[in-house]
C-alpha cells in the first residue's frame, strides 16, 4: 500500500479572484497539497529527542530497554534530505529486494525487523539554520487606507524553538486609500486624517510554544506550528495631506515601532513551509493638523511647515497579515541519538 | 481620485493573486511525491492513524456561541447564538447556525461624526444632525444559516510541550438571513415640503436641519439573503465538549452609514434620496468562540480498517 500523499484535494478556484480575501485563502487553503506522511503519536520526549544527545539521555531513562536496542548503536547521528521523510528513514532498506528463500518451493516466513523509533523525532530540526521568509502583507484593521506591504524576513534559530532576526517591509507604491475615506468626507464633511508608508524595518524574536499535526482523511499527516513574535524597529511615515492639500505637502520621517504577533507555520518539505501571521505594529504616528493657520509667509501662518503637523502624537496601531513561505537553511540537518 | 485608487488596487490585486497562486504552487507537484514510500513489513497497509477518536460521525453537535463582528465601519454587533450540527459521516455534517445581536456597540468613527460632522446645503439630507448619528447607522439584529461543514483535517496539536489537545479543523458554506435594521427611506424635497422649507441654502440651513432631523431617528428593517462560508478549529477538551473557534463572512450590500450614497439617473451625486441605491457592498466578516458539546457522548474509536 502507498502511504504517501494522495493528490486528491481540490485545487481551491479563489486563485482567479482580484480579492485579497480571496488570495489569502488560496495559498492557505493549498497547504494540506503538499503535506508530509508522519506518525501521529505525541510525546513530550520527541521535542526533547530534537535537543541533543544530552537531552535525549535524560529523557530516555524510563525506556524500556529492548527499545533501546532497536536503533542501532553505529547511527549515533542521521540526516534527514531536504525531500526525504520519516517514512523514508522508517523503512530504510525495506526497498532493498533480497532473493528470498524458499522451503520446499514455498517462500519461507522470515521475519520482519524494520526500523521503528521508539520515540517519534520531531519532523524538523531548526536549531543552528537560518530562515528566509518572504511574505505578502495586508492591512487589516485600517478602515481609510490600506498599508499593503512586500515583506521578506531573516531569523537564526537558536533552539529549536527560539530565534533571533530581523524583517523589512516595503510599503509605498502598494498602499491604497480605501473608499470609506471618500464616502465619509462626502457624506459628513469630516476628513480623516490619514498617513501613507514608504518602508519599515525590525529586530526581532520568535518563540514556538504550540506545534501540531493533522491528519487528512486518515490517509496523510502534516506538521504545523504556532509561534510568537515580538520586536522592536523603526517605519517611516508621512501623513497625506487632507486638510489643507492646496498649500501641504509632507515628507517621511523616522518612528520607532513595537511589533508583536502570531503565526502559523505549516511544513510542506524539512527546509519549506508556508506561513500566516498576524502581527500588530504599534508606534506614536504624527498626523496632519486639523486646524489651518491663517495668513501666509509669516511663522505661525498657513505655509508654515510647523503648523501643518498636529503637535500631539497618536498611538497608532498596523495591524498586518502576512502569508508567505520560509525556507531553512541548509536544507539538511542531523538527527542525534544518545550512544 | 476614485480612478487611481481602483487601478492602484487592482494592480495590486492582480500582482497578490499572481504571487499567492505561485506562492500556494511553489510547494505542491513534485515535492509531494516525495511522500510515495512504499511501506513493507507491520507497517503495511495501515491508515495513517489507528484507535483515533472519531470525534463526529453520527453524533449531534449543539453549540453555544458568541460572535463579535470584524472591521466595523460604523457599529460593532455582538451576537449570541449557537449552532446545531448533524455530521453524518467524520468530516460531513449539516445543520443550522444563527444568533441574536445581543449589543450594537458604535466605533470611534461613529464617535467622530457625532462630534465634528458638518452639515451643509448638500449633504443636509445625509446628516441633519451630527449628535444623531448614531440613531441613522444600521445595525445587524439578528443572522440564521442553514450551511453544510466540512472537515477535513483532524490531529492534535500541544501547547508549550506539556499539553496536547485533539483538534480539527473545519470549513463550512451556506445561506445565510440576515436581519437589517437600516435608515428608513426618505426623499429631501418631499420631507422639505412637508415642513413648508423651499431649499436648503443660506439661512434656510437651519429650519432643513431641523425639518429633516426626526428623519435620523426613522427606522427600516429587512432581511438580507447573502452566501456565508468560513473556517474553524475544534479543540477537544474531553470526549464530548470542545471549544471552537471560526471565522465567518456574510458578503452583501448595506447602507451602514444611514447617508445618501448614489447620484440621480445622470450619475450626478447626489440624488437626495435615501433608498436602496445607497447599499453599498460589504465583506462582513466576523469571529465567533463556542463551546460545542457532542452526542452521545463517547466517540467511536477507528480501527486498522477504518478509513
Amino acid at each position: 500500500m502507498n502511504l504517501g500523499f494522495r493528490h486528491d484535494v481540490q485545487t481551491l478556484k479563489w486563485a482567479r479572484s482580484t480579492t485579497f480575501w480571496l488570495a489569502v485563502f488560496l495559498s492557505l487553503g493549498s497547504m494540506p497539497r503538499a503535506v508530509r506522511a508522519q506518525d501521529m503519536s505525541f510525546d513530550i520526549d520527541e521535542a526533547e529527542s530534537a535537543g541533543g544527545a544530552a537531552k535525549d539521555k535524560g529523557k530516555s531513562k524510563g525506556k524500556p530497554a529492548a527499545k533501546e536496542k532497536e536503533a542501532p548503536a553505529e547511527e549515533t547521528s542521521a540526516e534527514a534530505g531536504g525531500g526525504g521523510d520519516v517514512l523514508t528513514e522508517l523503512t530504510a532498506g525495506g526497498s532493498k529486494k533480497e532473493a528470498e528463500p524458499t522451503e520446499g518451493g514455498l517462500p519461507r516466513e522470515k521475519e520482519i525487523a524494520e526500523k521503528i523509533y521508539a520515540v517519534q523525532r520531531m519532523y524538523v530540526l531548526r536549531r543552528g539554520r537560518f530562515e528566509v521568509a518572504p511574505s505578502l502583507a495586508f492591512t487589516v484593521n485600517d478602515q481609510f487606507v490600506t498599508h499593503n506591504a512586500l515583506a521578506g524576513s531573516l531569523n537564526y534559530w537558536v533552539t529549536n524553538v527560539l530565534a533571533v532576526g530581523a524583517n523589512v517591509l516595503w510599503h509605498q507604491g502598494l498602499e491604497s486609500e480605501s473608499a470609506l475615506d471618500f464616502t465619509v468626507r462626502r457624506s459628513t464633511r469630516l476628513a480623516v486624517p490619514i498617513t501613507e508608508y514608504q518602508l519599515g524595518a525590525n529586530l526581532n524574536f520568535t518563540y514556538v510554544p504550540v506545534y501540531g499535526k493533522f491528519e487528512l482523511f486518515n490517509d496523510s499527516i502534516f506538521q504545523w506550528d504556532s509561534y510568537i513574535v515580538g520586536g522592536v524597529g523603526v517605519i517611516r511615515t508621512r501623513p497625506v495631506a487632507e486638510i489643507d492639500p492646496s498649500v501641504r505637502t509632507f515628507s517621511f520621517d523616522w518612528r520607532v515601532s513595537f511589533n508583536a504577533g502570531i503565526g502559523l507555520r505549516v511544513f510542506m518539505t524539512r527546509w519549506l513551509s508556508v506561513f500566516g501571521e498576524l502581527r500588530d505594529y504599534m508606534y506614536l504616528e504624527k498626523l496632519e493638523n486639523l486646524k489651518v493657520a491663517l495668513g501666509s509667509g509669516t511663522p505661525g501662518s498657513r505655509t508654515d511647515t510647523a503648523t501643518w503637523i498636529d503637535p500631539s502624537s497618536t498611538l497608532t496601531h498596523n495591524v498586518m497579515m502576512h502569508v508567505g513561505i520560509t525556507m531553512f537553511f541548509p536544507f539538511t540537518f542531523e538527527y542525534r541519538y544518545p550512544k | 481620485m476614485d480612478a487611481k485608487v481602483m487601478s492602484t488596487m487592482k494592480r495590486f490585486a492582480i500582482t497578490v493573486t499572481t504571487v499567492a497562486a505561485v506562492m500556494a504552487l511553489a510547494g505542491t507537484g513534485p515535492t509531494a511525491h516525495a511522500q510515495d514510500v512504499a511501506v513493507q513489513g507491520p507497517l503495511a497497509g495501515a491508515p495513517a492513524v489507528i484507535g483515533l477518536r472519531i470525534y463526529r460521525e453520527m453524533r449531534l453537535q449543539i453549540q453555544i456561541q458568541s460572535t463579535m463582528t470584524l472591521q466595523d465601519e460604523f457599529s460593532r454587533t455582538f451576537l449570541f447564538g449557537g449552532q446545531v450540527m448533524f455530521h453524518p459521516t467524520d468530516w460531513l455534517g449539516f445543520g443550522v447556525w444563527g444568533g441574536f445581536a445581543a449589543v450594537n456597540m458604535d466605533t470611534n468613527l461613529t464617535e467622530q461624526v457625532m462630534s465634528k460632522g458638518q452639515p451643509t446645503s448638500l449633504n443636509v439630507l445625509s446628516l441633519p444632525k451630527p449628535g444623531a448619528f448614531a440613531q441613522q447607522i444600521g445595525h445587524i439584529k439578528w443572522i440564521a444559516a442553514p450551511q453544510i461543514s466540512f472537515i477535513p483535517l483532524r490531529g492534535k496539536l500541544g501547547l508549550f510541550e506539556k499539553l496536547f489537545i485533539d483538534a480539527d479543523f473545519y470549513a463550512f458554506g451556506g445561506v445565510g438571513f440576515i436581519g437589517l435594521e437600516e435608515r428608513a427611506d426618505v426623499e429631501r424635497a418631499a420631507a422639505l415640503q412637508v415642513c413648508g422649507v423651499t431649499n436648503t441654502s443660506g439661512a434656510n440651513l437651519s429650519g432643513a436641519i431641523n425639518c429633516l432631523a426626526p428623519t435620523q431617528s426613522a427606522r427600516a428593517s429587512r432581511t438580507a439573503i447573502a452566501p456565508t462560508f468560513g473556517v474553524g478549529l475544534s479543540l477537544y477538551m474531553t470526549n464530548y465538549l470542545a471549544m471552537t473557534i471560526e471565522w465567518r463572512a456574510l458578503p452583501f450590500a448595506w447602507n451602514t452609514s444611514g447617508t445618501d450614497e448614489s447620484g440621480n439617473a445622470r450619475g450626478n451625486f447626489p440624488d437626495f434620496k435615501i433608498d436602496s441605491q445607497d447599499r453599498l457592498m460589504h465583506f462582513n466578516h466576523m469571529i465567533s468562540l463556542g463551546l460545542a458539546f457532542y452526542l452521545p457522548t463517547e466517540p467511536k474509536l477507528s480501527t486498522a480498517g477504518t478509513e
